[in-house]
């Protein structure tokens, strides 16, 4: 059975690329290179895989400045059918209820252009803001089931999925309706890296964008006057922690130092 | 503004994916490439799905289409990960040659074996020397007769890299490689007299011996014999009589490749040199901090950024040469220059930023050691240093300077 994914795909500033902040506390984004939230990725290898499987088509959705586009273009060479980058001034701001309030309405009119989403698949959370928010709330404002910290989706079935979702000390496996929004862990479906004919071809496929008004998005519900949550205040982070080595030839004696400074510094053992 | 170092984004987004890989997968096992004294099969044959045997291969034959400065990113991205130099060998050699036997092969040699070596099914190498010939061309003794409806060939090379990759079908390559191989097809006519023709390694009339190699041990180098091979017509590369000057062709190629893989080889050696002399104290600085270091530090990266574009400039040259805008001795010259300096560049920087290590440096684990072995092997592969002063000196003084053979 074929089946139609959608997977939303947040452009971040490069996790890797050295960042400045602005007086603010907030990161500068004008000099920085935007790419794939890396967690989405995985989700975006979940999606590819069950199209390779079982047919259908995967289609991405990113709500972000029109640069944005080749943050991208790294999904489309991994195997994404089509990409849409819902870009309106009045969507800037938005936090995570107004922002899966538009994704999920991006949702509803691929439905409409599809025939039907059989799956939202989410990435765990994001790299900039590590939320984890965004799947479950897509799953609320379908009105769908949701399943967050999917290691496997096992099984698909006629109507519905089997999914491994790791819980903590184990995992526990469920049976969900379709449609659904799984958010998937970045535990497995390792990204693939594309081959180059492919990386070369996602650089001349067109990037759909749409608008709040291409999509019937009510602009009341989005941007900063949509969004209930307020950002204080921002600021860094100083670890004023330090590592200390304890290096001796003999485990067992490293051991035994390092039980004592654990000792001296208070720490309960419970041995 | 006809000079621009910027790459497009096409280049860009070539040299991300491939960096990608390289951190990921070849980085971590660098090292066992030289204690194993092979490359690990999967990650050759995950170099062939991503497309990097098919970079210069034009579209229609199953490759990407792209131009030697685009390639020369790929090359970039291989060597920083892989010191040893044994994936820019893997690559360089078949990126050059395996071009030039597109471009000069028939067009059944092309569609049955051109499009094997863009998908990475197959391996393309190159064999020129022999035990009594190197640099003196014409002192090969290999030859091949026609036969019917192809070609006898019946010699031995020597000092030949990628032999036992070639010679293994389904370990590193599914239809393991051959090599273009010069031979003569009337000696009576010296140079003018060769041909060029692609040996399969694979064939049951070929015996190949290993060399124990001081250096860049991951690909194999050796000779091989060849004992009557025959081969059809179709894997004649140009016609009779050109081999000796499709195969200058070939070097210019892969010396300009050589360039660039040692300037940025050289880089890479400092780069990792100068983290390690950051953390390392001695006389309570940071090692870092001593002028003794920095002094050296500075002129040999002045070196290496000269080096870098001038590589860049080969390349360059090579696209030109391609779209019909510049000469061919213009490339030779060109690319023999690069060579000729970039080689010397590496060795000197490689060798000064190994020693910031101090007796750390001295040790198979560094990856700086590995390359110092490695770019040993740019004195001589692909021509020596001094046919690259002869060429330049050649092509900047004119061809009737050109030293003349004692008979």
């Amino acid at each position: 059975m074929p089946m139609n994914v959608v997977v939303p795909v947040k452009p971040v500033v490069d996790p890797k690329a050295v960042v400045r902040f602005k007086p603010d506390g907030t990161i500068d984004r004008s000099a920085v290179k935007l790419v794939a939230n890396p967690y989405d990725k995985h989700a975006v290898e979940a999606a590819v895989q069950l199209k390779e499987r079982f047919g259908g088509r995967v289609v991405s959705i990113s709500m972000a400045p029109p640069h944005a586009a080749d943050a991208i273009r790294e999904v489309l060479a991994m195997g994404v059918d089509e990409a849409v980058l819902l870009s309106d001034p009045r969507l800037a701001g938005s936090d995570t209820l107004a922002t899966s309030y538009a994704l999920s309405a991006a949702v509803r009119k691929l439905e409409q252009k599809l025939g039907r989403v059989d799956l939202v698949l989410c990435g765990i959370e994001s790299s900039d803001s590590n939320t984890g928010h965004i799947g479950p709330e897509i799953g609320e404002w379908l009105g769908t089931p949701s399943v967050s910290y999917v290691d496997r989706i096992l099984e698909v079935g006629d109507g519905y999925v089997m999914v491994k979702r790791l819980i903590e000390g184990g995992y526990v496996v469920m049976r969900v309706r379709l449609p659904a929004v799984l958010s998937i862990a970045g535990t497995s479906y390792q990204p693939r890296i594309p081959s180059l004919r492919d990386v070369l071809a996602a650089r001349r496929k067109q990037i759909v964008v749409w608008s709040v008004d291409d999509v019937g998005i009510d602009p009341s519900l989005v941007g900063l006057a949509g969004s209930p949550t307020r950002v204080v205040k921002m600021w860094k982070v100083e670890i004023k922690r330090r590592g200390k080595i304890i290096s001796d030839a003999d485990v067992d004696r490293a051991i035994d130092r390092l039980l004592e400074e654990l000792r001296r510094d208070g720490v309960p053992l419970g041995v | 503004m006809p000079v621009d170092f910027e790459l497009t984004r096409e280049q860009e987004d070539v040299r991300s994916t491939v960096r990608e890989f390289a951190e990921k997968y070849v980085a971590p096992r660098v090292v066992e490439f030289e204690e194993r004294q092979q490359v690990a099969p999967e990650i050759i044959r995950e170099m062939a799905r991503l497309g990097l045997f098919g970079v210069v291969f034009p579209e229609e034959y199953g490759g990407l289409g792209l131009d030697p400065v685009t390639a020369g990113v790929v090359l970039e991205e291989l060597v920083r990960a892989d010191l040893t130099f044994s994936l820019a060998v893997a690559y360089l050699v078949h990126t050059s040659w395996g071009y030039v036997a597109y471009k000069y092969g028939s067009e059944e040699f092309r569609e049955n074996l051109i499009k094997r070596a863009a998908a990475g099914d197959l391996w393309i190498g190159i064999a020129t020397t022999e035990p009594g010939a190197g640099s003196d061309l014409v002192g090969i003794t290999t030859t091949a007769r026609r036969d019917g409806d192809g070609y006898v060939i019946s010699g031995e090379k020597a000092y030949i890299s990628g032999v036992k990759e070639a010679r293994e079908r389904g370990v590193w390559f599914p239809d393991g490689g051959g090599h273009v191989t010069l031979a003569y097809t009337d000696k009576t006519k010296l140079h003018r007299g060769m041909s060029l023709f692609f040996v399969p390694l694979t064939d049951p009339n070929v015996s190949v011996r290993l060399e124990k190699e001081f250096g860049r041990k991951g690909w194999s180098f050796g000779s091989f014999v060849l004992n009557d091979v025959r081969i059809p017509e179709s894997y004649r590369i140009g016609e009779e009589g050109r081999g000796f000057y499709i195969a200058m062709e070939g070097f210019d190629h892969a010396r300009a490749y050589i360039a660039l893989a040692c300037a940025v080889g050289g880089k890479r050696a400092i780069e990792l040199a100068a983290e390690y002399a950051k953390q390392r104290r001695a006389f309570g600085e940071p090692v870092a901090s001593f002028q003794g270091v920095q002094f050296q530090l500075a002129d040999n990266w002045a070196r290496l950024e000269a080096a870098h574009a001038l590589a860049y400039k080969a390349l360059w040259a090579l696209k030109m040469e391609q779209e019909g805008r510049i000469g061919r001795f213009e490339v030779t010259k060109i690319a023999a220059a690069a060579k000729l300096f970039a080689v010397q560049a590496a060795k000197a920087a490689i060798d000064d930023a190994l020693r910031w290590f101090g007796a750390y440096g001295y040790t198979e684990e560094n990856p700086v050691a590995l390359a110092l072995k490695a770019v040993k092997s740019y004195d001589w592969a692909e021509g020596s240093l001094d046919i690259m002063r002869l060429i330049v000196a050649r092509e900047v003084l004119g061809r009737e300077y050109i030293a003349r053979r004692r008979q």
